[in-house]
């Protein structure tokens, strides 16, 4: 049952796979530098990657706005900013995973009359206005730097374009993993405090109970991006403005930059060593930072550059998309206390979800941690094979091809 | 991914070679040109056996750098426009190919009074063609310098108009001896060789615009 319970989780993370890979390697792919099945598989893995070794520091920020604190609630809180987003994707607009989960959970908190934390709201929204802000000031800056060594380099514009590609390619790696870090906490925060799992070894890493989650979302985001993103990632990679190769890069680099700012706990300390103030880990869109970066690089360029009917749409999508997450939630939290009878939570207010030993949740099935584990495995190994076979496939193909070149141009010699 | 690897340097070296090779051929047409006037035949075909193999050497160039653009994705977003400015590269060396087969084929008799007329051309149309091709390098390594370089194709390529409007008025209102059909041949074998700096002023319409581009 209780697994049953996490699928919404894993439906929200499928949903900010299929919708947030485009931040990522959006640019990359409009701009044809890097092909979609590529962007895929990095952001895949590196996604993956952000979520179980970096995502604990957003999610108690989440956790601190709305403590869910029952395993029903978070199900249909996960579910109602899953089917938000899941709509949002369907009509190809850009949405973010993070003001779905935010406009649920404020949602919850009107259903069960718990007070909204007003001091962590006013945090994430603010970041939500500095995330886009600092993604064009950064794409801004490093898209003149990028131009001189240009201009200075003299490089050949093969060779440029190489650098670019490569550079395109890593700073998607490190977006992604910024991503994963940054917005695990939306897809798995809810249901961390129902969960108590045994460590997972798996030879040169132990996951805790929070990680294993983490990696089952970081998981379903992975099979978010390699199965429903196509169609965003053209969006974003073509449809804002036509986007040069260097821009691209630039673009994604600023927003793994920001996200990155946002989530790493290290960064954070070193401001307040160095006397400065700490920095929110608050999880932030995803979708504004790169809008920001593209506008950035736009008003850069020029303004008449930049497609506004475009900007538009999805600045109503950033309005909708947490009025109606949270009028779902609402609803959603109504249906399934009054007609499924399913507790949805309370207005008890539990401390810090991270905090071990402070849960209102009943111990999970002892079971529980086997049966998960096994899970974690097999889709590792399920992926990991994929990835391999797909490599194997396309190798293939190009030696295919490269042969039957060499052939031709024997014939015509 | 072409990072660093053969391909890419294979592209660069490619690249280069095409444009030495319709280099070559602008000094292979006018020597061919000045070798036809001066009557020296074993060097006329010396001379057009040379521009076959290059000509042969440059469409080679220019299908082998298509491919590897294409099947190792270089240069994704201007890939177009660099097939486009090698293809009518290409057809600058095809029109010397073609103008000195004319020659070699025609036989047209120039009258030696206009000798001078015809290197002159000869010469202004090649020159169009050949500062074409710097600014085509340093589209790929320093565009900002392209549109100066292109200041001299079009120059050339209005020197060649002005040549060839007064040569053919020489032919036509000044040589009342020479037979019309002889004209007619001497104009049409004009055409051919203005055709040269026709091409290379169109391959610098679209140079100008690829550097534009590539500097915004």
């Amino acid at each position: 049952m209780i697994l049953l319970f996490l699928t919404s989780g894993l439906f929200l993370g499928w949903s900010l796979g299929a919708n947030d890979a485009s931040n990522v390697f959006g640019a990359a792919v409009g701009s044809r530098m890097v092909s979609f099945r590529m962007a895929a598989i990095i952001a895949s893995v590196f996604v993956i990657l952000g979520a179980v070794l970096q995502g604990s520091g957003t999610s108690a920020t989440l956790g601190r706005l709305g403590a869910v604190n029952a395993l029903g609630g978070s199900f249909t809180v996960a579910l109602a900013a899953a089917i938000t987003v899941y709509l949002m994707t369907k009509v190809a607009l850009p949405v973010s995973t993070t003001q779905a989960i935010v406009g649920a959970i404020i949602g919850w908190n009107i259903f069960t009359g718990n007070p909204t934390d007003g001091k962590v709201l006013s945090q994430i929204l603010t970041t939500w206005v500095a995330g886009p802000v600092l993604g064009a000031a950064f794409a801004i800056i490093l898209y003149i730097l990028l131009k001189r060594i240009k201009k200075s380099s003299r490089m050949h514009l093969v060779v440029f374009e190489s650098y670019i590609k490569a550079g395109l390619i890593v700073a998607g790696a490190f977006g992604a993993y910024s991503l994963g870090a940054n917005n695990i906490a939306n897809v798995m925060g809810v249901f961390i405090p129902a969960f108590n799992l045994h460590d997972l070894n798996l030879g040169f890493i132990t996951l805790s109970s929070s990680q294993q989650l983490f990696l089952l979302g970081g998981l379903a985001i992975a099979a978010g991006i390699l199965t429903y993103s196509r169609r965003v990632i053209e969006t974003v990679g073509s449809n804002i403005m036509e986007l040069s190769s260097e821009a691209a890069m630039v673009t994604v680099l600023s927003h793994a930059l920001v996200l990155f700012i946002f989530s790493s706990s290290w960064l954070s300390s070193v401001f307040v060593k160095i006397g400065l103030p700490a920095i929110p880990m608050v999880p932030v869109s995803a979708s504004q930072v790169i809008i920001g970066s593209v506008i950035g690089i736009g008003l850069y360029k020029s303004v008449r550059n930049i497609n506004f009917r475009i900007l538009g749409e999805i600045a109503a999508g950033w309005v909708a998309t947490p009025l109606f997450s949270g009028l779902l939630a609402f609803l959603s939290l109504f249906f399934v206390k009054n007609i499924f009878g399913i507790e949805v939570g309370s207005r008890i207010i539990a401390a810090d979800p991270l905090e071990p030993g402070t849960t209102p949740f009943p111990s999970p099935d002892p079971n529980l941690s086997g049966i998960l584990h096994y899970l974690i495995l097999g889709l590792i190994v399920t992926g990991a094979s994929a990835v391999v076979f797909y490599y194997l496939l396309d190798r293939r193909k190009r030696t295919g091809f490269r042969k039957s070149e060499e052939r031709f141009w024997k014939y015509i010699k | 991914m072409a990072l660093f690897t053969r391909t890419t340097k294979n592209v660069i070296l490619k690249i280069d070679e095409f444009f030495d090779t319709v280099d070559l051929g602008l000094l292979v047409f006018r020597e061919g040109i000045k070798a036809y006037l001066h009557r020296d035949m074993d060097a006329f075909e010396r001379h057009i056996q040379k521009i076959e193999s290059l000509e042969s050497t440059a469409d080679m160039l220019q299908r082998s750098i298509e491919n590897e653009m294409i099947t190792h994705s270089i240069l994704p977003q201007h890939r177009v426009e660099v097939s486009s400015l090698i293809d009518q590269m290409d057809e600058i060396i095809d029109s010397i190919k073609a103008s000195l087969n004319e020659f070699g084929i025609e036989m047209p008799e120039i009258p030696a009074s206009l000798n001078n007329s015809f290197i002159g051309l000869a010469e202004a149309s090649a020159s169009a063609a050949e500062e074409l091709i710097p600014a085509a390098r340093a589209y790929f390594r320093a565009p900002h310098t392209v549109r100066e370089k292109l200041l001299k194709v079009y120059y050339y390529e209005s020197e060649t108009d002005t040549i060839s409007r007064n040569t053919k008025r020489i032919i036509f209102q000044g040589m009342k001896e020479l037979e019309l059909a002889k004209k007619a041949h001497l104009r049409y074998i004009m055409q051919n060789i203005e055709k040269i700096s026709d091409r290379a002023q169109k391959a610098a319409d679209l140079l100008s615009a690829m550097a534009i581009k590539i500097i915004m």
